[in-house]
């Protein structure tokens, strides 16, 4: 059971979660509709008379104010509904029904690849610091963070799928039709959004733990004959773990972005290339649709990562 | 890898083909004779994801390749040459004014409705009326259509057309369920298609997957090879190509040159190259300035540099485009070879002398794609070189076409393709009469529309091809347009897929593939 001040954490994050996405799509919405062009054209198809754009456009509401507009579809979404698309005409929770699970596999696997990597080489980092050791890993961190996920993610296929014929070059599969063929499909995109990731945990890490490790507090554990192991295990690690949690929570969030690049290499259904294709052709309820799923995305990872906090450090309210 | 056909050699064969068989488009040959195989899916990366599966609302050319798997089209088209062959149907012209179409018998549709005279009436009327149809403009000859038989439609025209049968060929000819599309509603139709081609619609997932399954009752006896068609949405073209590299799938067609090396280096592939209709070229507005005068536009097709753009932005995999045929087609007129050589100082005395001295800036529409962005530089550049400075507005093919060609004629000009009709009086009727939907200006001089009109009221091809040398340099000579290069067909194909043969249209069909 949580604790009533865990709870009203829970239901503070809760209620400043509407603004955000109040704010959030209604800043899409805007700019959508400052972006020049207009899906009513491309909608009536080719020999279209204004007539008959005109009334596509008050068909789907097209020429009325924005602040209406919005509105509109704000109060349909509270009650659930998050409209169809305009072009394909698909409910827009079925289309993100479709693609949120791709996404999110292989942002997962990313952030598991990033976290089981970048853990291990930032405590030997920081176990050694100033070492060879050290500067290898910082030196492969530093590189992690420069390289582009997009290009990796290239160099990954011709290696991986089209050189070595190991894994997939494109596509995804269901989890819950095939799981072994849904991570062989993910591990490559996986890999690619993780590279970053292992960077940023590791330097992190390596730089939390380094300070921790030279405390006075530390230097007692010593004195006092805990073994270095115990003294990393027992006092580093723990106390690094919010800082840790920090970066994790951040991260995610981070490569649910760079999915958009990702998916494209790797020709994956998933929001990025759900949004893009509804941002170029102004599909306004597809876009504000996967904003709002992502949002709550977004918005979901900090709550738990703030519950986590008061977890790991009770002083933490 | 297998050169089923490439590079100058292939240019060579089609040579000697012109020279032994007198063929127009000698150019396109078949792959080897093969056993074919029953079964298995043909898996399948297209570009784009279909405008629509309604055969008379959509208006991409890139649809086609969906479209005829799932209709069969009243009249068919030799590979080689589009020269109109019996489909659905055998037409004959009792006279110029009558074309009689009887309908083969014993064909339903998949959902069982049977494909009779009412339902070829049904289609045509609805393509001729609807306000949905984007195929209106092809059958605008048609007077009335009449059932006068169970499987006989005889069409009364206002005029004689014998550009009918190829305009069958086309979307206006795929018939589609009567019972399918009266049972939906608004643009339902769009989504949920009900043909009688070989293979049936089973879903379509937006911008991710179109699948196909074979038609049991399919009319053809021992057709369909495949049991189906998957298609998947990649309009990243090199991923597309790597999932064909990877073996994830059987098939990349409609490639741009530029991937033609990574698929010579690619093992086991086959490659395909063939020309087509696919013209890329600059539509004018010429009923506004600054393209309404003569000297402009003349100036415009004088700054191009045709055969650097080939080489530059198509790699070599395309020809210089003198009119909006190509050499290979039985309508190409080669005495208009060399009208608009590459001569600046010509194009800049022209412009001097429409008053545009110090040259003139022209809008222009065109698309936010690798392939289109590298191609507006290019003829930016060299028309800069004159003092044509084109300002470029980049957006979707939709939106972009639809604000050039449609009401609000934003540009003037559209940097564009045409992806070619199986007759070339539609390409003409399409594009330069007036009125018409690809003629922004929708302005025409007479002469034009009567050349136009000409061109279908023979049914014989080299009287034909005399109203077509007329029409050609009366458009060239006018510079109704600036057509700059023919865009060869490039596909990726697995070791395994027999049987695939490339058509002058550009459009791949899939009915003879089997998996070996």
């Amino acid at each position: 059971m949580l604790s009533a001040t865990k709870r009203r954490i829970i239901g503070r994050r809760m209620l400043q979660t509407i603004p955000v996405i109040v704010l959030s799509t209604f800043i899409v919405f805007g700019l959508l509709k400052l972006v020049p062009g207009d899906i009513a054209v491309t909608l009536a198809g080719e020999n279209a008379t204004d007539q008959r754009i005109a009334e596509i456009r008050q068909m789907y509401g097209l020429d009325q104010p924005f602040l209406v507009q919005y509105g509109e579809w704000l109060w349909k979404a509270v009650q659930g509904d998050l409209s169809k698309s305009l072009l394909s005409g698909e409910a827009v929770l079925t289309s993100i029904a479709r693609c949120f699970p791709n996404t999110l596999l292989i942002v997962v696997m990313g952030l598991s690849i990033a976290l089981m990597v970048g853990i291990p080489l930032g405590i030997a980092a920081a176990s050694r610091p100033g070492s060879w050791l050290d500067g290898l890993v910082m030196s492969i961190a530093s590189l992690g963070v420069a390289i582009p996920n997009f290009w990796l993610a290239m160099l990954l296929v011709a290696f991986f799928a089209l050189g070595l014929n190991w894994l997939p070059a494109t596509g995804s599969v269901p989890f819950g039709e095939d799981p072994g063929g849904a991570l062989r499909h993910a591990l490559l995109p996986a890999i690619a959004l993780a590279s970053g990731g292992v960077a940023e945990v590791s330097r992190q890490l390596r730089s939390s733990l380094v300070e921790i490790l030279s405390s006075q507090q530390v230097r007692t554990l010593h004195a006092k004959g805990l073994s270095p192991s115990n003294i990393l295990w027992r006092h580093g690690l723990k106390n690094v773990s919010v800082n840790l949690l920090t970066v994790i929570s951040l991260l995610a969030n981070r490569m649910l972005a760079a999915t958009v690049v990702v998916e494209a290499v790797f020709a994956i259904p998933g929001m990025g290339g759900l949004i893009v294709n509804a941002a170029i052709n102004r599909d306004f309820p597809v876009v504000q649709g996967v904003v709002f799923a992502m949002v709550l995305v977004v918005v979901l990872i900090n709550l738990t990562a703030d519950v986590l906090y008061s977890v790991l450090d009770p002083r933490i309210s | 890898m297998t050169n089923v056909m490439d590079g100058a050699a292939g240019l060579q064969r089609r040579q000697l083909l012109a020279l032994l068989g007198g063929t127009a488009a000698a150019g396109l040959m078949p792959c080897p004779a093969h056993a074919e195989t029953r079964g298995g899916v043909l898996k399948l990366s297209a570009a784009a994801n279909p405008s629509t599966l309604d055969p008379a609302t959509g208006g991409s050319g890139f649809d086609h390749s969906f479209l005829w798997p799932i209709y069969d089209t009243l009249v068919e088209w030799e590979y080689e040459t589009l020269k109109p062959k019996p489909g659905l149907a055998k037409w004959a012209f009792p006279d110029p004014r009558t074309m009689v179409l009887d309908i083969n018998p014993g064909i339903t549709f998949h959902d069982g409705t049977p494909l009779d005279a009412e339902s070829v009436k049904f289609n045509l009327e609805r393509n001729r009326t609807d306000p949905r149809s984007n195929v209106k403009a092809d059958l605008t000859s048609i007077d009335t259509v009449e059932v006068t038989g169970p499987l006989q439609v005889t069409l009364k025209l206002k005029n004689p057309d014998f550009a009918l049968p190829a305009i069958f060929s086309d979307r206006a000819g795929m018939i589609v369920s009567p019972t399918n599309i009266k049972a939906l509603t608004g643009n339902a139709s769009d989504r949920k298609p009900v043909g009688a081609g070989a293979w049936k619609f089973v879903s379509w997932a937006d911008n991710e997957r179109v699948v196909l399954a074979r038609n049991d009752t399919y009319w053809r006896p021992g057709r369909p090879y495949l049991d189906g068609l998957e298609f998947a949405i990649i309009p990243e073209l090199a991923t597309g190509l790597r999932s064909v590299i990877a073996g994830q799938n059987d098939m990349a067609y409609a490639l741009p040159p530029r991937l033609k090396p990574v698929i010579d280096r690619a093992k086991g592939l086959q490659v395909i190259t063939a020309p087509t209709l696919y013209c890329i070229q600059f539509y004018f507005n010429s009923a506004r300035p600054p393209l309404d005068n003569l000297k402009v536009r003349q100036a415009f097709n004088y700054a191009l540099d045709r055969e650097v753009f080939v080489k530059a932005a198509l790699s070599g995999l395309g020809e210089v485009a003198y009119m909006t045929l190509p050499k290979s087609h039985w309508a190409f007129d080669k005495s208009l070879v060399g009208l608009y050589p590459h001569d600046p100082d010509k194009a800049r005395k022209l412009l001097a002398e429409a008053g545009h001295k110090d040259g003139l800036e022209i809008t222009c529409g065109c698309y936010t794609d690798q392939d289109w962005v590298q191609r507006a530089e290019i003829v930016q550049d060299q028309l800069g070189k004159v003092g044509i400075r084109l300002k470029v507005t980049r957006g979707t093919v939709a939106e972009i076409s639809a604000q050039a060609l449609g009401s609000e004629k934003k540009f003037d000009t559209l940097f564009s393709a045409w992806t070619g009709r199986p007759d070339p009086s539609m390409t003409y009727a399409l594009g330069f009469d007036k009125g018409a939907y690809y003629n922004p200006g929708r302005e025409a001089d007479p002469l034009l529309v009567d050349l136009i009109r000409q061109s279908r009221e023979s049914e014989d091809i080299a009287a034909r091809a005399a109203v077509f040398a007329k029409l050609q340099r009366f458009v060239m000579e006018n510079a109704l347009s600036a057509p700059l290069a023919f865009q060869y067909e490039l596909d990726a194909l697995a070791a395994k897929v027999k049987g695939y043969t490339p058509d002058l249209l550009g459009k791949p069909k899939f009915e003879n593939v089997s998996l070996g």
